[in-house]
């Protein structure tokens, strides 16, 4: 763990810092981003997961041992950072398949075409955004580089952005460096990946799809936003595959998911910006990092009763590994599953009377995983240890209702409270299917962002 | 005459990164032996960090027996929740312990 490390250097504590052979690479490159690039580090032969604790401590003691005396005792060489461009120095002059081909030899590209982002481009993105270019929203690791109105207005050029999406952009660059998200983990080996929930007006102005296929690429708004963040984790914060990105398999980003505003207000539920201490009405972004994702098609029923047991299983089963966020094998209470129902969905349960609330408590009462496999998950199959769930209760990390028995096959929550379920609503709003997705727990807790718009907004993409 | 906005094929473009915001920051002084010293165990409770410690101790003390060492358990995991807090805390609390000298894992 380098960020342990560069604190302890920094204090004048030389350090030893343990790397499995396979991350040595990121190793090297978050160091540089941590300011010491010659923090050193000794190795481990391969991944501990799979080896038995015989071959751990030969590997430790044959290995490792030598490399942290070397560590401790041997000064390192000092390395001095290269010079860089500056924001608006012109690096590269060239056709369009040249330029592409620089950016892609530089890291600069996901490996489809850019916009080239030329000084015009992004001057008529600067001019939906009253903020000062060079203004810094924020320093985020792994590479300790600043994100400004500039490097946004730049990389929204490169995803194919409209300029007026500049203010959505920049509310999802504000939302990257709120240290609650949590950033810095976005290369971790699970993979997940960002969806960014759109609430508002806005939704509309900007033609963003919020019905049938909300989820599908070929939407220009939905999907060069979701392309831009996935290019701003790449440029801005500094996250490359082989390097700083490990997700053992990844995947590739999400579009932007906007929610059916005008089916929330038909059935007087509160939309997501409420639910994110916002105004229903209000333009914002939310980030939220999710695991998988599945759909429960044809939910049948003309009650809350007939469907939930379905959707609640949905929910559920989403969740595996990922209960180690709410038990408390890597975190307690951080884990905030997503179901998105479909407008007619949402209809039909509202109209018995059931409030999102409603749903909330119900998924928190049913979309329940047996304790067994909760513990299980802990103890066995990963090394996320809890010892029991009836221990975490007994010290008061978990309420009652993770240990009403000592019944291995009592159905446990996968959250902590209700208000950890997020309910969205979006999709075709004819079609009576639902979707769930599990979620990173604290690596990528949600963060909502208010869109500030320009003065001049509603003369320029109407009101 | 080009207007490397495009226009006539060609493109003058910026770089898409911020300004690094951090400057090389030296490292701290490595010790001249780790006899007599005290060396602090760091883990984020992933993975058999408690054996690889476990094994270090042994083989390192067939060089240096004088070492000390301060277990994980007294600093408890370095990436749950409170990461942030955790770690700022640890400066003070080496001072406290009179430790020399840190091992961090597991990064994997």
């Amino acid at each position: 763990m380098l960020r342990a490390s560069e604190i302890c250097e920094r204090a004048g504590f030389p350090t030893s810092s343990l790397v499995c052979e396979g991350f040595l690479g990121q190793a090297a490159a978050t160091s540089v981003g941590l300011g010491m690039p010659n923090m050193p580090v000794a190795t481990i032969v391969g991944h501990p997961g799979a080896q038995s604790n015989e071959e751990i401590r030969k590997f430790a003691a044959e290995v490792t041992a030598r490399e942290v005396i070397e560590n401790l005792l041997v000064q390192p060489e000092e390395i001095v950072f290269g010079e860089e461009p500056g924001e608006r120095d012109i690096v590269f002059t060239g056709s369009f398949e040249e330029v592409n081909e620089h950016f892609i030899q530089m890291e600069w590209s996901d490996g489809l075409p850019i916009v080239p982002p030329t000084l015009e481009k992004i001057e008529k993105f600067l001019s939906f955004t009253p903020r000062n270019p060079e203004e810094t929203l924020g320093i985020v690791l792994p590479s300790s580089r600043a994100v400004t109105i500039w490097s946004v207005a730049v990389n929204g050029v490169m995803a194919g952005c409209r300029p007026e999406y500049m203010p959505v952009l920049v509310a999802l660059a504000e939302a990257m460096c709120d240290p609650v998200y949590g950033v810095e983990h976005s290369g971790n080996t699970p993979g997940a990946e960002t969806l960014i929930i759109l609430n508002g007006p806005i939704i509309k102005q900007l033609k963003f799809n919020y019905e049938q296929g909300v989820l599908r690429d070929g939407f220009q708004a939905n999907t060069s936003v979701g392309r831009f963040w996935r290019l701003a984790l790449r440029n801005m914060a500094g996250f490359l595959p082989h390097k700083t990105d490990k997700g053992t398999f990844g995947n590739t980003f999400r579009v932007v998911l906007a929610e059916n505003e005008d089916a929330l207000a038909a059935i007087g539920w509160p939309s997501n910006a409420a639910d994110m201490g916002f105004a229903t009405g209000d333009n914002t972004v939310t980030i939220t990092r999710l695991t998988g994702g599945d759909v429960m098609p044809s939910v049948t029923g003309s009650t809350p009763e007939r469907m939930m047991p379905y959707i609640a299983d949905g929910v559920a089963k989403e969740t595996g590994w990922e209960i180690a966020f709410t038990t408390g094998g890597l975190t307690h209470g951080t884990l905030r599953p997503v179901l998105v129902l479909s407008p007619i969905l949402a209809e039909t349960i509202a109209k018995a009377g059931w409030t999102k609330r409603h749903v909330k408590q119900y998924l928190y009462d049913h979309a329940r995983m047996p304790a067994w496999r909760a513990e299980e998950f802990a103890e066995k199959w990963t090394e996320f240890k809890i010892v029991s769930l009836q221990h975490q209760y007994n010290i008061g990390n978990l309420s009652k209702d993770f240990a009403e028995s000592d019944d291995p096959q009592r159905m446990v929550p996968i959250v902590c409270d209700p208000d950890d379920f997020m309910v969205l609503v979006s999709g075709d709003p004819l079609r009576t299917n639902a979707q769930a997705f599990a979620h990173n727990g604290y690596l990528g807790f949600p963060v909502a962002k208010r869109i500030a718009l320009p003065g001049d907004w509603d003369e320029r993409v109407g009101g | 005459m080009a207007t490397h906005s495009g226009s006539d094929g060609q493109y003058a473009v910026v770089w898409p990164s911020g300004e690094r915001r951090l400057k090389v920051r030296p490292l701290a002084r490595r010790l001249d032996t780790l006899n007599g010293k005290k060396v602090a165990q760091l883990w984020d409770y992933l993975f058999a960090g408690d054996e690889v410690f476990t094994a270090l101790e042994a083989e390192i003390a067939k060089t240096y027996p004088g070492i000390e060492w301060v277990s994980w358990r007294e600093f408890g995991s370095t990436h749950g929740v409170n990461e942030k807090e955790v770690l700022a805390s640890l400066p003070a609390r080496f001072k406290e312990m009179g430790v020399d000298a840190a091992i961090s894992c597991m990064a994997c």
